[in-house]
């Protein structure tokens, strides 16, 4: 008990001590707040990006390979094009394989007009994109294949017909110059197959959409799902082989088309994010490094000027630890007070992120490990102008002036 | 020597010497000392005679480098910092010529500030001392508000409040005008009358060393016979 009250008074004097130069305490502090705020910051943007790399990969699972036509291989035009799509329907190690031709296309109906994403494709896309019908139901490739029909996204169906519910189905919109007839509704999904986002596009059979919509101004690509985890690799090899085949690709010359499977393409986002997190973070370390830098540069100024008061306290009995601990005090009180500073200016800044409409998740851990960091590096620097003070011999401490 | 029951400290052959750049300086040439419980003694002499070195072995503030010093019939020569800092906390109490009081708290604080070190402050018996030096109403002064006699008096009051048999004054009324010199005087006089404290003296001044019971003369390092 007495020892919680002697601990207390020492703070108390810390306090004070801090007190008595308000300005200079601020300023010492500001090294540790900005450092303090910098780890917040940096975790919550490490984990907004994260979270957005899995929002727009959600809809994919790892064994999709994506199929594109770079915009330009050496001035010749790819020859990337529906019919690749059933020689790679050949291959086994893949279990589907789609279509799709995109873009954005003005639509209207009820009177509401928006430019919205067309995505003409086979109706495989429902199983490879994992695609659930509110209501209604997917084209029949054999039958429909040319007929003018669309299943549509939520964010359509809202844009649209004002609503996301059932009774948009058997309705008319109006895509380019075409009318075309509701025949499905899909529930919410949040994310993207390939290059389209699926709450804002409209499902068309492939045929359809190129004849009656986009035409060669199109996007072409090709969507394709391996059958195993285990089999990427050779699916991939396998594809490339049949795609330079069938586009009479001489040995040595480059492909006109690109294959990535989007586990390693997902991978690669995640890491890209994580050693930008890493990066952001070391320089939140930097920064308090400095903080700190800064606190033991200060103290060592207070211990000299406050060598008189050290000598008499040791001179009526003050113990070595009991001058290394009012010291101590002093850098753990500008240190923690500087991250509890840091901390509530985060919310500040979380506030201005969000205005700038940056992606940031907010992260308990993120305080934790700020207040550690902060705490160990406020120590860290303020033990050796501590130990000095402890050290002082009262003789030489009381005759300073 | 013969150690006492009421012998309070006993130096034996006490040397003390700083070498600065390689040159050795004796300061301090085989002292010889026992005083009493109950002892009023004056340290006397030149500047450079080592009075001050012997002040500060005597006050655990120093160690010398050979010869033996029993105080309270514990060897403080053998001890460690932390155990001098103790017995300086429990035992002796300082007033010194510049008064030494730490100018960020009150008098109050300054007063308990050795009881705080202890680990036992006694608010009650501080404000007790502090009517003792006659300076109650002004205990929430900081100790830049008040005169130096003033000062000295609060130094006094801290130097009794963990109750130690040892006083130790260096040149306690150097700083001071005669008249505030006698007052100061007068109360650590009263100390060693009224509540038998053993008090060791430095001074420089003839009529105030006589106010002691016994006078030691020291020139070079040693004491004068």
């Amino acid at each position: 008990m007495n020892d919680i009250k002697f601990t207390t008074k020492l703070l108390k004097l810390s306090v004070l001590a801090l007190l008595s130069n308000p300005f200079r305490t601020m300023l010492t502090m500001l090294g540790i707040i900005i450092g303090s705020l910098t780890i917040i910051i940096v975790v919550a943007l490490g984990e907004g990006a994260k979270r957005d790399i899995e929002q727009q990969y959600s809809s994919m699972s790892v064994t999709t390979i994506l199929v594109n036509a770079p915009s330009t291989v050496e001035g010749a035009r790819s020859k990337l094009n529906y019919d690749d799509v059933v020689e790679l329907k050949a291959i086994d190690s893949l279990k589907t394989v789609i279509p799709q031709l995109s873009g954005k296309v003005q639509m209207q109906s009820e009177g509401n007009s928006s430019n919205l994403s067309v995505l003409g494709t086979t109706s495989d896309v429902k199983e490879l994109a994992n695609l659930k019908l509110i209501s209604g139901k997917f084209w029949d490739d054999e039958v429909d294949g040319r007929a003018k029909v669309a299943v549509i996204g939520a964010i359509v169906a809202e844009e649209l017909f004002g609503s996301r519910t059932a009774d948009v189905v058997g309705k008319t919109i109006v895509v380019g110059k075409k009318e075309f007839e509701v025949i499905g509704l899909l529930e919410y999904k949040g994310g993207s197959v390939g290059p389209t986002t699926i709450d804002d596009s409209i499902f068309t059979p492939y045929d359809s959409a190129y004849r009656y919509i986009l035409g060669i101004n199109g996007r072409f690509n090709i969507n394709a799902q391996a059958k195993d985890v285990s089999r990427i690799g050779e699916a991939v090899d396998q594809m490339s082989t049949v795609l330079r085949e069938t586009h009479n690709l001489k040995a040595g010359t480059n492909d006109d088309f690109r294959v990535r499977d989007m586990g390693s393409t997902v991978s690669s986002a995640v890491n890209s994010s994580r050693t930008m997190g890493i990066l952001l973070a070391s320089v939140g370390v930097i920064v308090l490094v400095v903080g700190g830098i800064g606190i033991m540069n200060i103290m060592y100024v207070t211990v000299t000027e406050r060598t008189k008061e050290i000598g008499i306290r040791k001179a009526i009995g003050a113990k070595e630890e009991y001058i290394l601990m009012q010291f101590i005090f002093e850098a753990f009180l500008m240190s923690f007070i500087g991250f509890l500073i840091g901390a509530v200016l985060s919310f500040g800044a979380f506030f201005l992120l969000k205005q700038f409409a940056v992606a940031y998740v907010v992260v308990w851990w993120s305080y934790l490990l700020s207040f550690l960091v902060t705490i160990s590096i406020g120590l860290f620097f303020g033990y050796y102008p501590a130990k000095k003070a402890s050290a002082l011999n009262p003789i030489d401490a009381l005759r300073y002036e | 020597m013969k150690l006492n029951k009421s012998n309070l400290l006993v130096l034996e052959n006490i040397r003390r010497e700083y070498t600065v750049g390689g040159t050795t300086y004796p300061i301090l040439r085989g002292i010889d000392l026992t005083v009493k419980t109950g002892d009023f003694l004056a340290l006397m002499g030149p500047s450079g005679s080592g009075k001050s070195t012997l002040l500060n072995i005597i006050g655990c503030l120093d160690t010398p480098n050979s010869g033996k010093y029993n105080l309270k019939d514990n060897d403080v020569s053998k001890m460690t910092i932390s155990d001098l800092a103790e017995v300086r906390n429990k035992h002796i109490g300082f007033i010194f010529q510049n008064f030494n009081l730490i100018p960020s708290i009150s008098v109050l604080e300054n007063v308990l500030l050795p009881s705080f070190y202890l680990g036992n402050e006694d608010q009650k018996k501080a404000e007790e001392l502090l009517v003792l030096v006659g300076l109650k109403d002004r205990m929430h002064y900081r100790p830049n508000d008040l005169s130096g006699g003033q000062k000295q008096r609060v130094a006094i009051a801290r130097s009794l409040i963990n109750n130690p048999s040892l006083i130790l004054a260096d040149e306690p009324t150097g700083a001071l005008d005669s008249k505030t010199g006698h007052e100061i005087m007068e109360l650590i006089s009263s100390l060693n009358r009224d509540q038998n404290k053993t008090v060791l003296m430095v001074t420089h001044d003839m009529n105030i060393a006589h106010m002691a019971h016994r006078i030691i003369e020291l020139s070079d390092g040693k004491i004068n016979k």
